[in-house]
Parts: C-alpha cells; structure tokens; sequence
C-alpha cells in the first residue's frame, strides 16, 4: 500500500503524525491510518485546556464499521482543537496531514525525541 | 484451523479487498469503500459473495412436513416455490440458528442457515429426521451463494438472461438452468432492498461474479451487507439473536406459529413471558457500538446495544438494542453511554431505513 509519510513531521507507532513549531504541538493521523481505517464518520476531541500526559488517549476516530483512540504524542495542554472536523470528519481522509485534529503545548520537548522520524515510521508500516 | 476460502476468493483478493476471518472463512470485508457499497445497493446494485452460508437439502414424501416441525414459523402453510424464514429452536424455546427453507418443490426442501451455526444446526436436524420419510444433504461445501441486492437487480439479471420475464414474487424461489448450469434463484436478501441470492456450483459463482461486475454491479463486502441488515433493523444470529435467550426476545413474534398443531419449543414457548424487548434507537451525534449500555432518563442501565453502527443513509448512529422487558420505559426517552458520557437517543417505532423490496 504506498501512502504519504512527509519527512517534515514526527510519528507515532499508533499512526498519529506531530508538527513541531516551538513549543506547539499540532497533531492528526497519518495517511496509512486514514487509508487503514476507510470512510471516517465521527471524530471526538478534547476539551481545550484539558492535559494530557504522553501516550494518553485524546479522543476517537471512528469509520463506519470501527473505534479507534487517539494518542497524544506529546505531554502538555490542549490549546485548540479542530472543530472542523465534528461536521467534517471525512477530511481526515481527503487530506491527512492537513486535517490537525489538536494543538497541544507542550510541556516536556525532551519526550520528542521518543517519537519516530518519517523513515522510521515507513518502516514500521511495512511490517505491519 | 486454517481459514476457508469460498471459490471466489482469488477474486476477492484481485480486487484489493480488504480480508478477514468470519465464521471461518477469509470472507470480502469491503472493496472500494463501505459507504460507496452501501450507496451501490440503495440506489442500484451490488453483488455479495456469501458462500459461507450452510446449506441442506431436504428430500422425501415427509420433506415439508420435517422442515414445518422443526421450525417456529408456518413452513407447511406457505405456498408452493415460497420462502419462509424462521427462528429454529430448542424444546426449551431458545434459538439454535435463524434460517430461510425454499420451498423447491414437493418433497425437496433448501434450507440456507449461518456459516457460524452449519455443524449445530446439521446436528440438531439429524436428531430428529429419522422419524419422518425424507433425507438430509448437507451441501454447504457444494454451493456457492451470490446476493445481488438493489433496486436495479430485476432488470439487470433479466438483461444477463439469469431470470425471465414470468412473475417472481418476493420470497419466492425457483429451480432453474443457465447454459447447462442448474440454479437455484431466490428472491431474498438481507439488505430490505429488492433481490435476488443464487445458489449455484464453485465454477459457475465465478463466472456470474464477472458477469455481473462487467455490467456495473459492485461487489460488495461482509461490512457494508452489516450496515445495510442495521439500517432496516434484520436480526443478525450471534447478536440480536443468541443461544439463551427465545424469538419472544429478539422481536420475532411473527415467526412463532402457536396455532401449528406441532413444532419443537410449542410449549414452552407458548408459557413463555418474554424477558426482553428490541427496541430500535438512533443518535444525531455519536455512534452506538454493540455492548454500549442503554439508560433509561433516571440514568439505570437498562439494556444493551446488540448492534450499532453509522447508518451511510440515515446519515446518524443507529442501533438495535436489547432492553429488560420490564424496564422498558413507556415514555420512550432512551440514552446510549458512549466512553462515560450519556446521549440523548431518538427513539424509532419502525426500522431507520425503508427498503425497496416487493
């Protein structure tokens, strides 16, 4: 399956990607998730100003036959989330790394290095 | 145990489907994507591969006879070439399987059963066939079955010659030969769309499946045929139906003749106060799950959803869920909990979707 993994972004093994801008984290699925999952129905977002630790669940992604949690790559507060996507959830499939779901700040920067670089990630997707 | 395959298999997996294990088989879960398959069957037509499905083959003088004992719903009483679903349950009324038996003609009786219950069922109809003048086939590995399901089916299956031009009422079956191919046509389904399923040998399923798919038909997956038996509310064994509990539970009245002189589960289903109700909900936001717990508006749990999804053409999460009969709130103001949080549900008199089915 060829999917999109830019080089510009961080991953998680759980298929979320993360854009580092200082200490703003913005966060979504990945292309492979996106693919994986087929027609997304429902996307669940955090409350802004909640925290989340690192691993954490943040919210649901939901296609027509299944549920599935988000993970946080990163500890920190929310500071906004894409409301877009409550009346639009098929977005996360028409353009993943467009489509953010949150935007954290992020506590600890350190806990970056923990996260997968896009060549890590495309090699993870190949063994699954 | 290794999966099976059905004869289509290769097909499946040329075509880029996405596979997975059910009730044995490595079975189509969706091509393109379930929305667009669901869509196909409302609006025109898709084809599923559902050889999985058991089939046996009833034969003798006694053959309707045996089947109309067997079953809850009246079996004897329904009119040459007929189908007639029915629960198949125990003396103690609980359910074994839920089924279709075609009518085929005198003393020759098709009766279609899950693939997850072929070896219970097969079983439990030799325990009692011996005393009556007919024979059981088990034909389950000998059959393939297509269900080419949607408005467009008739015209389609007409235009490929499958069918003519003489009058097919719904659930009605006829045995009938395509190039020197026998074939058994159904006009049955699980979608509520008109349709018809074909049960005909490994070699002629996959030259019908091209047939069909170079005419248009799209083939269609075990997810989207999910949503689509979700939208117009058909029980699903292993869901809405189970092993201990009897049709008075899951919504199956109609099905349960007591005025036949004799069927096996007569008795004690005819003292028994169903325990439960199916009560049919829907959510503007959210999608219910099977297992969601279903509240009552004083926040007691008073059911569960059996099965739920997002409904492609309702547009909104649909669920079929079991509730305790005598909890079942007469002001109809249901909630689902989803992850700790409580909705507001809609509650629905009839099923989410109105299919086209004559």
């Amino acid at each position: 399956m060829s999917h999109q993994v830019p080089s510009t972004l961080k991953y998680t093994k759980d298929h979320e990607w993360a854009k580092i801008e200082g200490d703003i984290v913005t966060i979504g699925i990945t292309d492979f998730a996106q693919s994986a999952l087929g027609d997304i129905v429902f996307v669940e977002l955090p409350e802004v100003g909640s925290t989340l630790d690192q691993a954490s669940t943040f919210g649901v992604v939901e296609s027509i036959k299944s549920v599935s949690d988000l993970y946080s790559p990163i500890t920190g507060e929310v500071v906004e989330a894409n409301n877009e996507l409550e009346s639009s959830p098929e977005l996360c499939n028409q353009s993943p790394y467009d489509s953010w779901i949150i935007k954290v700040k992020a506590t600890n920067l350190s806990e970056l290095d923990s996260l997968l670089s896009s060549a890590d990630y495309e090699q993870h997707c190949s063994e699954l | 145990m290794s999966l099976q395959l059905t004869s289509l298999h290769n097909k499946h997996v040329n075509l880029g489907a996405k596979m997975a294990p059910f009730a044995g088989f490595d079975m189509p879960l969706q091509y393109s994507s379930v929305k667009e398959e669901v869509i196909a069957v409302r609006s025109n037509c898709g084809v599923f591969d559902v050889s999985h499905m058991g089939e046996f083959l009833c034969v003798g003088e006694d053959a309707e006879k045996f089947v109309d004992f067997m079953v809850t719903n009246d079996f004897l009483g329904a009119g040459s070439n007929k189908a007639v679903y029915s629960p198949l349950c125990r003396e103690n009324g609980t359910v074994i399987d839920d089924l279709i038996a075609y009518k085929l003609s005198h003393g020759r009786v098709l009766i279609c059963v899950n693939a997850s219950n072929i070896e219970k069922d097969w079983d439990w109809f030799n325990e009692f066939v011996g005393d009556f003048d007919c024979t059981l086939t088990n034909l389950s590995s000998e059959y393939s079955l297509l269900a080419i399901q949607g408005p467009k089916t008739e015209q389609i299956l007409k235009d490929l010659e499958i069918i003519d031009s003489a009058e097919f009422p719904y659930y009605s079956v006829k045995e009938s030969e395509f190039n020197g191919n026998e074939l058994i046509l159904a006009r049955t389904g699980y979608t509520g769309e008109d349709g018809f399923e074909i049960f005909c040998s490994h070699k002629f399923a996959g030259e019908l499946w091209d047939k069909l798919l170079s005419v248009g038909v799209a083939p269609c997956g075990l997810a989207a045929r999910d949503v689509l038996r979700v939208e117009v509310c058909y029980p699903l064994y292993g869901h809405e139906i189970t092993d201990d509990i009897t049709p008075l539970d899951a919504g199956l009245k109609w099905t349960v003749k007591l005025n036949k002189p004799e069927f096996i589960g007569k008795q004690a289903l005819s003292e028994y106060q169903a325990k439960y109700t199916l009560v049919k909900l829907a959510l503007e936001k959210g999608i219910p799950r099977e297992g969601y717990e279903v509240l009552n508006a004083a926040d007691e749990i008073i059911g569960k959803v059996t099965s739920g999804t997002m409904s492609v053409t309702a547009n909104k999460g649909v669920a079929i869920c079991q509730v305790e009969a005598n909890k079942n709130p007469k002001d109809k103001n249901y909630k689902i909990r989803i992850r700790k949080n409580d909705f507001e549900a809609t509650y629905y008199a009839k099923a989410f979707v109105t299919g086209g089915h004559k």
